[in-house]
């Protein structure tokens, strides 16, 4: 307040401040997901925070305001709340994206995806052409499973160039496709004794190399560290500016290894008004040392702050459906592939989940298959029994293949659900026909079961799995509509409000954030979703389309 | 003539079958070499105070030159690292967790230019395996652990009771017998180069060879033969000489047999190794003394993929 006249005493300045600070934001709707008034016009906002919701004049009486009419022909929103992504979903935007869905990148260019590998092939070549000599091209997203023609090799990509390396990651990140050149850097030729570079009939490496230990000597002579990639700057920058284009103010990064260089960068970054999102990393269980975990879980919460939330601890417990490394009860995989592996031993989720509660530490468990969400729901019960805490709120990730009878144990325990409900567009069709079959993928990601079944849920993008949007999380929910343009599973439709919930109030609920986001209530944090259209008034089948104008941040306005 | 490569070997094994316990006596043993090991985290590694020259975060510095690290979030990444360390370590030892399929981190050295397969060495607690093996929720991990195993190394019993199973699961392993043999002897010897020293490490448990002579060998002929060794004989290595030439520099450990190419020695050198209840000289003798002219040098001329032949990958 440099204007002010110096002859004022400082709790005059601050009177005046206070009464200067408050900012009334008109919109044409608000809609708050607040029982108490569902729907409003105007919110005042102070310090951050909201001050009051209502009419025009819900902020008569605190003095002078500011009323902000950038807002007054959009509809607001609470908010949304990404309960589980990854940092990563930023900092591959550092490489050239080759999918085959569109996606928008942070800086809100739109990349249409690539459906056949003569397009893949003319993209990259594009990209090749903005590139120093020689400099590699790194790509991204690819994915072989909607791809029907022959297989992506060397030879596709020396035709986009082998005057330098070119390196196509596919979207699980587990494979990659590299050209002539890039097989050289490693060595890579007939002679070559290692099991993941898949060769042809004439026994000549096809470029395509399969699960890290083949895949390591190109990332590290071409300095792709994954590491970095979650915690560089530009990472967790890039994950801001992708917030703001989906409507998203408070986002997970659901397996943070956050040693304490990378806590101090995040910390610096999000401190910072100009950053327009709430972060909340979440500890990972890598090695699975229970009592370590829990003290550097404690140590992590006690430099929480307003914008950066820790504390809480991630159980990754069995693999995927799509990659047949979920762990799935009887009758298992329908093409009669071995039952998935476990990246934690049951033996070891049950002593993390037995110490996290003993310590109160709330756990998010990564459970795909329903073998894995049997094991931890146990693993909880076993724990609560031991060391009683009705607060816990242990959530079970993605739980796509969970049944009523799973969903009414969480109830009963408490335990809240946050299902991948982009799955059944993305995978929904590969699920009926190639992985557990139509009978298990028609209940697969059961909102509906779950809702029934008194569970507190989330649903989420678990990007850059899928595209960061909560819109789109909360259509596929509503619809359960598959690629192929199919409903599947009609009976686990949930309504739009109770997904608009669930993008909002229900993932606030998930990280123990419900009384400070997730509507638009007095008291609360000034986070809105600025929106082109009222969500509630569309078809429900145009759910993803209603355009995301941006968000507010403690009440900032950040538009795109 | 050197091989630079550094040795990768690693640990495996189910949660609680002695890992730890076996890196700690690795990690005191003397032997001159400059260790490196990568575990999980600290959390049973014990080191004694008078060994331990500085302890950071996630580094532990021992004064025989060894390093012990954690290894953070990613396994991989930090292989990466170990490799861009100046100087480099002699051996690398990675402790696979509980549940990882051990073969997945040691394919990192059968493809990384800058590394060389150092085994798998797979600890099973003769206790509770077979429970463990027959677990339906976890069994397959632990078969697939034993499976893929060069070396076998059973805890907490005399391994006697336990071998039957183990050899069914994996009839190509060599078990290590803890009372008789120290196993660690063994395993600094997977990271050994012939260069850094000539003559295995001296045990009575484990039976040492030298082959000599001036006999020439192509790439199939050679691999082949020593595909056929003695059973038991879990190392050799030494220098060939090649009939074109270009010597044969021999890494075997285990089920790998990697050849490289190196000068033309002038005789050949090879030592090689393997517990005394399994090897005796004699055998190794008449293996590559009279076994090697049997061997038909164009049987098996099919220059591409022949390498992928000598490596069983596990199932």
């Amino acid at each position: 307040m440099s204007g002010l006249p110096e002859s004022l005493t400082p709790a005059t300045k601050k009177i005046c401040r206070t009464m200067t600070d408050t900012t009334i934001f008109k919109a044409r709707k608000i809609i708050t997901m607040d029982p108490n008034c569902p729907e409003a016009t105007h919110v005042a906002v102070r310090d951050g925070r909201i001050l009051a919701v209502g009419d025009e004049r819900c902020a008569d009486g605190v003095g002078n305001v500011r009323v902000d009419e950038r807002l007054s022909g959009a509809v607001l929103l609470p908010g949304f709340v990404e309960g589980h992504a990854h940092l990563m979903a930023g900092g591959l935007w550092d490489y050239t994206y080759v999918g085959y869905h569109d996606r928008t990148d942070p800086d809100g260019q739109h990349w249409p995806g690539l459906t056949t590998i003569e397009q893949v092939i003319e993209g990259l070549s594009q990209q090749a052409q903005k590139l120093e000599p020689g400099a590699p091209l790194i790509a991204w997203g690819f994915d072989p499973i909607f791809l029907s023609e022959e297989r992506l090799s060397r030879h596709h990509l020396d035709r986009v160039g082998t005057d330098r390396p070119i390196l196509v990651f596919f979207s699980n990140l587990h494979l990659m496709c590299v050209n002539g050149p890039a097989l050289g850097m490693a060595g890579y030729d007939s002679d070559s004794r290692v099991e993941g570079v898949v060769k042809d009939a004439d026994g000549q490496p096809t470029g395509e190399l399969q699960e890290m230990a083949a895949m390591f000597p190109l990332m590290r002579r071409l300095g792709v560290d994954f590491r970095h990639l979650a915690q560089r700057e530009s990472a967790i920058r890039a994950y801001g500016r992708m917030a703001v284009r989906a409507g998203v103010t408070t986002m997970t990064d659901l397996f943070s290894t956050l040693s304490d260089d990378d806590l101090a960068v995040m910390l610096q970054i999000t401190a910072g008004s100009d950053y327009p999102l709430r972060i909340v990393p979440v500890l990972g269980a890598a090695g699975g040392q229970a009592e370590e975990l829990a003290a550097r879980a404690k140590a992590l919460a006690a430099q929480s702050s307003d914008k950066l939330r820790l504390g809480a601890v991630k159980l990754l417990t069995d693999g995927s459906i799509q990659g047949w490394t979920a762990r799935v009860k009887w009758p298992g995989y329908v093409g009669g592939q071995p039952n998935g592996l476990w990246n934690l031993a049951p033996d070891q989720i049950f002593e993390l989940c037995e110490v996290m509660q003993r310590e109160g530490i709330q756990m998010h468990v990564h459970t795909n298959g329903d073998e894995a969400s049997e094991v931890a729901i146990e693993a909880i019960e076993a724990a609560a029994r031991k060391h009683p805490w009705p607060g816990h709120r242990h959530v079970l990730q993605h739980c796509q293949m969970m049944g009523t009878d799973q969903f009414t144990r969480c109830a009963e325990l408490g335990i809240a659900a946050n299902i991948f409900a982009n799955h059944i567009w993305y995978f929904g069709d590969q699920h009926a026909a190639l992985t557990i079959g139509e009978d298990r993928a028609r209940r697969m990601d059961g909102c509906r079961a779950a809702l029934d079944a008194g569970v507190r849920i989330a649903i989420h993008s678990d990007a850059p799995v899928t595209p960061l949007g909560p819109l789109f999380t909360a259509w596929c929910a509503v619809n359960r509509q598959t690629m192929s343009g199919r409903t599947l599973g009609a009976a686990q439709r949930i309504t739009t409000l109770e997904a608009l919930y669930a993008i909002t109030m229900g993932a606030a609920y998930t990280l123990k954030l419900d009384g400070e986001i997730g509507s638009i209530e007095t008291g609360k944090r000034a986070d809105f979703a600025v929106l082109g259209e009222d969500p509630t008034a569309v078809d429900p089948k145009s759910l993803k389309d209603v355009p995301v104008l941006g968000t507010v941040s403690g009440g900032e306005v950040h538009l795109t | 003539m050197t091989d630079t490569r550094l040795p990768l070997t690693v640990i495996g094994g189910y949660l609680g079958a002695g890992k730890t316990t076996l890196i700690n006596r690795v990690l005191s043993a003397t032997h001159g070499r400059r260790l490196m090991v990568l575990v999980n985290d600290f959390g049973a590694i014990n080191i004694d105070a008078d060994l331990l020259e500085s302890a950071e975060e996630d580094t532990l510095t021992l004064t025989n030159g060894c390093v012990c690290c954690t290894m953070g979030g990613d396994l991989f990444m930090a292989m990466a690292d170990v490799l861009d360390r100046n100087p480099r370590p002699d051996h690398l030892l990675i402790e696979a967790s509980g549940v990882a399929d051990p073969q997945k981190i040691a394919n990192a050295a059968l493809a990384e230019p800058d590394m060389r397969y150092g085994g798998i060495v797979t600890v099973v607690d003769g206790r509770n395996f077979s429970t463990l093996t027959q677990d339906s929720l976890i069994g397959p991990q632990v078969r697939g652990q034993i499976a893929c195993a060069d070396l076998l190394y059973v805890s907490k019993t005399d391994g006697q009771e336990a071998a039957p199973a183990l050899q069914a699961i994996n009839p190509e392993a060599v078990l290590a017998d803890p009372p008789t043999a120290p196993i660690e002897t063994l395993l600094q010897e997977f990271g050994q180069t012939f260069e850094a020293r000539g003559k295995p490490a001296s045990h009575p448990a484990y039976t040492h060879w030298t082959g000599g002579g001036v006999r020439m060998f192509g790439r199939d002929r050679l691999a082949k033969l020593l595909q056929q060794r003695p059973d038991g004989l879990v190392r050799v290595k030494g220098f060939v000489r090649g009939d074109d030439g270009i010597g044969w520099l021999v890494q075997v450990v285990g089920r790998d047999i990697d050849l490289s190419r190196t000068a033309q020695p002038d005789k050949t050198q090879l030592v090689a190794i393997g517990p005394s209840a399994r090897v005796n000289r004699e055998d190794c003798d008449s293996w590559w003394n009279e076994k090697a002219p049997d061997v038909q040098p164009d049987a098996l001329c099919h220059p591409s993929a022949t390498d992928t032949k000598f490596r069983e990958m596990d199932t």
